[in-house]
């Protein structure tokens, strides 16, 4: 078990090591560089020697791999750097923003959770009758339908039938809990519908599978009541593909998260990155990528331990991993 | 969704089942209608998805205005006889800008998924054939890859490339690259180990004559379902990249761009500038992703349907 | 004049240029004088909406209305633009000054006991320091505004309480130079170990004016505080909150919503147009030195040729190009010249028909359709093919940009060129712009005052900054001078109204339209009022907020 985890937290650092080489790659290639961007140019034409002073004193005159060692440099010791746009260190930058990402993803989580898995387990109950094919409906659709499509009807809802506006202010969690939980439960919704959507039938479709099974017929001849053995046996095991597919929907959720941030004008890490990559703030855009990319492949890991600690048929078939 | 592919792999060699050679045995009509009649959502999803393409061909014979000009005395019109879908704030015409913007949303989504794939096998199954320092080096580029959020790595790309179609396609082909190689890969190496190859194999054919004939043939199932999957993934994210300003720019037409702009003030004048788009995106997603669960499901209906 | 009829506002028709010697200005002025009614009120918290995070807090090294607006009421500058004509100055930092009899050298008198807001001490110093930041940055600091400054020879400290500026030449216009509201004053200590560091005043703002910055969350909200050590009448509010909104209809569904108080910055008319009508809500839209030129890149070919830039400028129907543009991003402005739009030393109706494609503008009585034909007549001297490529560089993110080249770029293609639009998102506009890699911009040109040496200083001469197209021309850059060390008002008009002949005649950038913004604020926010200049009159220290 140890070897196994610290092969895979080595394998997830080597990763990482790829995603900031990638990521570095592309910022430094994408045409009309900081300096630029920080000198006003849209104020007057700026003289190449005044550029060329302004990429000197940001540091990104120097040669690219000299670039790259200082920043991973910076970064094993959890430096990232000073935002080119708004002048704070981004780590002060992330942490302001990253309350309300996680906000968003926890709530979508529980949304999706809560209401998809009881979703999925009436569906296979009543399965093949009209309950279960109008979810079948429904969910399907919620697949297809983007999720920033979704929050901009959300919004239109909101504001034709209550009168909603958009926050000015998004508050803190931690100043007023309630207040905050109400601002970010609409971008929560838009973002959680679809995982909801998928839950929903991964669970419908494990249930099904699952009360077929051969210990479900043993536990039934046994007498045991339905409700017992649908809730006790069938989802316990159903519980591990569905922890899967959450850990796997990671990276999926933050690409939904990163464009309704913006529908929404979430002052959070997606916002942040979009407007980073678009006004070539390198080190915020370096900086937050490595952070997501981080959470994703932690997100794998847990889920690979946890199938490792859960599903004893796994360890086994851990030896002939592709 | 790693461990089910090489099993379609293995199914479909087993079956025997080739899709080139069963669409050129004579009867194949009678074929294709069987099909339809065993999987009638997957063929629903195929017409719309073809209804969609000719309407974006012939664009310029169906639509009934001009999608770039606006009548400035028709502003924000609600749906009525004249304008079927209403208008936006320029006096546009929006089912006129859904037909066009299907160009766009079609065009790139077809083309990045088709450039995905066919990059991410040719990846995906050297690495598996070859195996060696290779493989290892090509799966962790592919690992960090895959742990990019889809759109940041489109963004980013896209930022790098210039907002031309060719380069929104190049941009979102990217992010399906690895998602392709992985499953190309995993699809090798089984098949990599079974009779067929090592028959292959032992009567001298060489190594790329054993690509073609033996391994391509049974990766293509799974990877026409994943093509299919992504066609739906990559407009939405196309969409996306439009409605950040990233990609396509005006005045072209493009479904994700009709929905930018202020949802707000929108939601009390003209709600259904931001509807429609994102039902005709819906609309075309639903209809990939039938098609893709139909593939598989003949395939080997005992696989986990695309949509899970 | 507003095609729309939405003009509240007309700006100043005639002024006095100052006279040498004198103390203070004298102006013929048609504006409406605010008067109250009531007494103003002290107290509460005006809520405002930006329309963005400011990019910087550094005013000499921005040049947009985001920072500004946080800005302007956190610093003062030695003269002031007088809140309610923009053609006076009133005291700021400076308490009186006067022009010596050669016209060369200007003296400041400082006022006593003024206080930055982290208590350092107010001195001619840091007016020496803050000039010098403007006129000639230290390395890696840029500077928009170097040129307004560029008549300075040197800035001396007499003593404490006074600053002797001498000048190459005598200039009317310099005390307005100074009274840009960027030209802020800042402190030496705070500024300079900042400038050596390379961060200036990003993030920070050190200044002495009627507000503090109390907060600034990026994304959030910037908060300002009554400065209760301010040397001159402190303020009516005790806090402005303002709102980085990007939208404008969020803007103003937030204003409507009464949420906020007040937004002064919107381009887009069917926003205003909904703000209009609403009876608790003030709208107005005034023109701005702002103007929108087509520029072409005068290094590539065949633009080098004036034929060529001849038949860009008779393609273009001016009045078109406000009717449409207008509403997208505020153009419905024009000129007779390159002045703003009623300035006394433009052109007449008459002159402009001699700049081909400029009679095309209001009441001059042109024909677009026989300037097309004159057009691609003259193109077919140049061997210019039909069919010719022209790729407009445009910014995407902006209107202004963006609508301003599309509607350029249809007209075109009516003298047989194929005209398209290639938009960019800022940083790769921009990059492509100072490369000098593009044919032709249509640039939305923002110069910082409406005086002659201001505009025509920024906006055309090679020097003055704006020079996207890098035409060079002695001979211009020498008229501009030349009426700028002119002290005599009459031959100084005869300057001027030459410069824009020679320049018109030059074709080197295209005039097409003027942009006016708009703003709108509730009822109960009063003391404001707009001058015909989107920067000045923003340090709210008059604001008060009534119930």
């Amino acid at each position: 078990m140890n070897t196994y985890l610290v092969q895979r937290l080595a394998t997830g650092f080597v990763t990482l090591f790829g995603v900031a080489l990638i990521v570095f790659l592309i910022m430094r290639v994408i045409p009309g560089d900081a300096a630029v961007m920080m000198s006003g140019a849209g104020s007057g034409v700026v003289s190449e020697e005044e550029l060329q002073l302004v990429r000197h004193r940001l540091g990104i005159d120097r040669p690219l791999v000299v670039q790259f060692v200082d920043w991973a440099g910076h970064i094993a010791v959890l430096d990232f750097g000073t935002s080119l746009r708004t002048g704070n260190p981004v780590i002060e930058d992330i942490g302001r923003r990253f309350p309300y990402t996680l906000q968003i993803v926890v709530l979508a989580m529980i949304i999706a959770v809560s209401v998809g898995v009881p979703a999925g387990v009436f569906s296979a109950w009543f399965a093949d009758t009209w309950i279960d094919r109008t979810l079948q409906t429904v969910t399907i659709i919620g697949l297809a339908a983007p999720s920033f499509w979704v929050g901009l009807l959300i919004i239109l809802g909101l504001v034709f039938f209550f009168n909603w506006s958009a926050p000015l202010f998004w508050e803190p969690f931690w100043i007023s809990p309630l207040k905050s939980m109400s601002q970010l439960i609409w971008p929560a919704l838009a973002v959680g519908l679809r995982q909801l959507a998928l839950i929903a039938r991964m669970t419908r479709s494990i249930m099904r599978e699952v009360l077929g099974e051969d210990y479900i017929r043993t536990a039934r001849a046994k007498g045991l009541s339905e409700r017992r053995v649908v809730f006790r046996h069938a989802l316990w095991n159903g519980a591990l593909p569905i922890i899967t597919l959450i850990g796997f929907e990671i990276a999926a959720l933050f690409g939904g998260l990163i464009i309704t941030e913006t529908v929404f004008s979430v002052p959070g890490l997606g916002q942040y990155v979009v407007t980073s990559i678009l006004d070539r703030d390198y080190p915020a855009a370096q900086g937050i990528v490595l952070v997501l990319a981080a959470i994703v492949v932690l997100g794998n890991l847990t889920v690979d331990l946890l199938y490792g600690l859960l599903d004893p048929r796994t360890r086994l078939q851990r030896g002939a991993r592709a | 969704m790693t461990d089910i592919i090489p099993n379609a792999a293995a199914a479909g060699a087993r079956a025997g089942f080739h899709p080139a050679v069963a669409l050129t045995q004579p009867g194949r009509v009678r074929r294709l209608l069987g099909l339809v009649r065993r999987q009638p959502l997957g063929a629903l999803g195929a017409i719309v998805i073809i209804v969609m393409a000719l309407a974006a061909i012939f664009a310029p014979y169906i639509a009934p205005f001009d999608p770039t000009v606006g009548d400035p005395a028709s502003l924000y019109q609600s749906p009525n006889a004249t304008y079927w879908l209403g208008t936006d704030g320029f006096g546009r015409d929006i089912l006129s800008r859904l037909i066009y913007g299907a160009r766009v949303s079609l065009v790139i989504g077809f083309g990045a998924s088709l450039l995905g794939v066919i990059v991410g096998t040719v990846i995906g199954i050297t690495s598996g054939y070859i195996g060696g320092w290779f493989d290892t080096i090509s799966q962790r580029v592919v690992d960090a890859m895959l742990a990019f959020p889809m759109l940041l790595l489109a963004l980013a790309l896209a930022a790098v490339l210039g907002s031309s179609v060719r380069n929104v396609i190049v941009a979102l082909a990217m992010p399906i690259v690895p998602r392709a190689a992985r499953i190309a890969r995993a699809s090798t190496i089984v098949l990599k180990s079974t009779t067929f190859i090592e028959a292959s194999r032992a009567i001298g054919c060489s190594n790329l004559r054993t690509i073609v004939h033996h391994i391509l043939p049974n990766t293509f199932a799974p990877l026409l379902v994943i093509a299919t999957a992504y066609l739906g993934l990559a407009i939405v994210q196309e969409a996306a990249l439009d409605y950040l300003g990233a990609g396509i720019q005006e005045p072209q037409p493009s479904w994700g761009l009709m929905m930018s702009g202020s949802a707000t003030s929108l939601a009390l004048v003209a709600p259904w500038i931001v509807l429609f788009p994102g039902l005709a995106i819906s609309l075309v997603v639903l209809a990939s992703n039938l098609l893709g669960d139909a593939i598989r499901d003949v395939l080997d209906p005992k696989l986990q349907r695309t949509s899970v | 004049m507003n095609a729309n009829g939405g003009i509240d506002f007309f700006p100043i028709s005639r002024r006095t240029v100052l006279k040498t010697g004198a103390g203070s200005l004298a102006a013929a002025v048609a504006l409406p004088s605010m008067s109250w009614a009531q007494t103003p009120k002290r107290g509460g918290t005006l809520l405002l909406s930006n329309g963005g995070d400011p990019p910087t807090l550094d005013m000499h090294q921005s040049a947009t209305y985001l920072t500004e607006f946080v800005g302007s009421p956190c610093y003062s500058t030695l003269l002031r633009i007088d809140p309610t004509d923009i053609n006076k100055l009133v005291p700021d930092l400076a308490e009186k000054y006067e022009v010596s009899s050669d016209g060369k050298s200007v003296t400041f008198h400082l006022h006593a006991n003024v206080e930055f807001h982290n208590g350092m001490p107010f001195t001619a110093d840091d007016v020496v320091f803050s000039l010098n930041r403007i006129r000639n940055p230290p390395s890696g600091i840029v500077s928009p505004r170097k040129g307004l400054l560029g008549n300075v020879k040197d800035v001396e400290a007499k003593d404490a309480r006074t600053v002797v500026v001498h000048l190459n030449a005598p200039q009317a216009d310099f005390p307005f130079q100074v009274a840009n509201p960027y030209n802020v004053i800042v402190p030496r200590k705070v500024v300079e170990p900042l400038d050596t560091s390379g961060q200036g005043m990003k993030r920070t703002i050190v200044g002495s004016g009627p507000f503090k910055l109390s907060q600034a969350i990026d994304g959030q909200l910037y908060e300002l505080v009554r400065n209760e050590k301010y040397f001159g009448q402190k303020a009516y509010l005790d806090k402005i909150q303002m709102f980085p909104i990007k939208g404008e209809a969020e803007r103003a569904a937030a204003l409507q919503s009464g949420r906020i108080h007040g937004c002064f910055f919107f381009a887009n008319e069917s926003v205003l147009a909904g703000l209009r009508n609403l009876p608790n809500i003030t709208t107005l839209r005034r023109p701005t030195p702002t103007f929108i030129n087509l520029i072409p890149n005068i290094t590539m070919k065949p633009f080098d040729d004036i034929r060529v830039r001849q038949a860009l400028s008779l393609a273009i129907d001016r009045q078109a190009f406000i009717k449409t543009v207008g509403p997208l991003a505020g153009a419905f402005y024009h000129s007779t010249g390159l002045l703003t739009p009623g300035s006394p030393y433009n052109l007449s109706n008459e002159d402009m028909k001699q700049f081909a494609g400029y009679d095309t503008l209001p009441d001059v009585g042109g024909n677009i359709e026989a300037n097309r034909k004159r057009a691609i007549e003259l193109l077919e001297q140049v061997d210019v093919p039909k069919g010719f490529k022209i790729v407009l560089l445009a910014r995407g993110d902006i209107p202004a940009f963006r609508d301003s080249s599309i509607n350029i770029a249809a007209q075109l293609k009516m003298i047989g060129l194929d005209a398209t639009v290639d938009v960019r998102d800022a940083g790769g506009f921009y990059a492509a712009e100072t490369g000098g890699q593009f044919q032709c911009v249509a640039h939305s040109v923002a110069v910082s005052g409406s005086l002659p040496d201001q505009l025509l200083g920024e906006g055309y001469t090679s020097f003055g900054g704006r020079n996207y197209g890098n035409w060079k021309d002695d001979s211009l850059d020498e008229a501009f001078r030349a009426q700028s060390r002119e002290v005599d008002p009459a031959k100084r008009k005869q300057l001027i109204k030459d410069f824009q002949v020679k320049f018109l005649k030059t074709y080197y950038q295209i005039n097409l339209a003027w942009v006016g913004y708009g703003a709108a604020h509730s009822k109960s926010l009063k003391g404001w009022n707009a001058l015909t200049d989107l920067y000045a009159n923003m340090q709210m220290d008059r604001v008060w907020l009534d119930a």
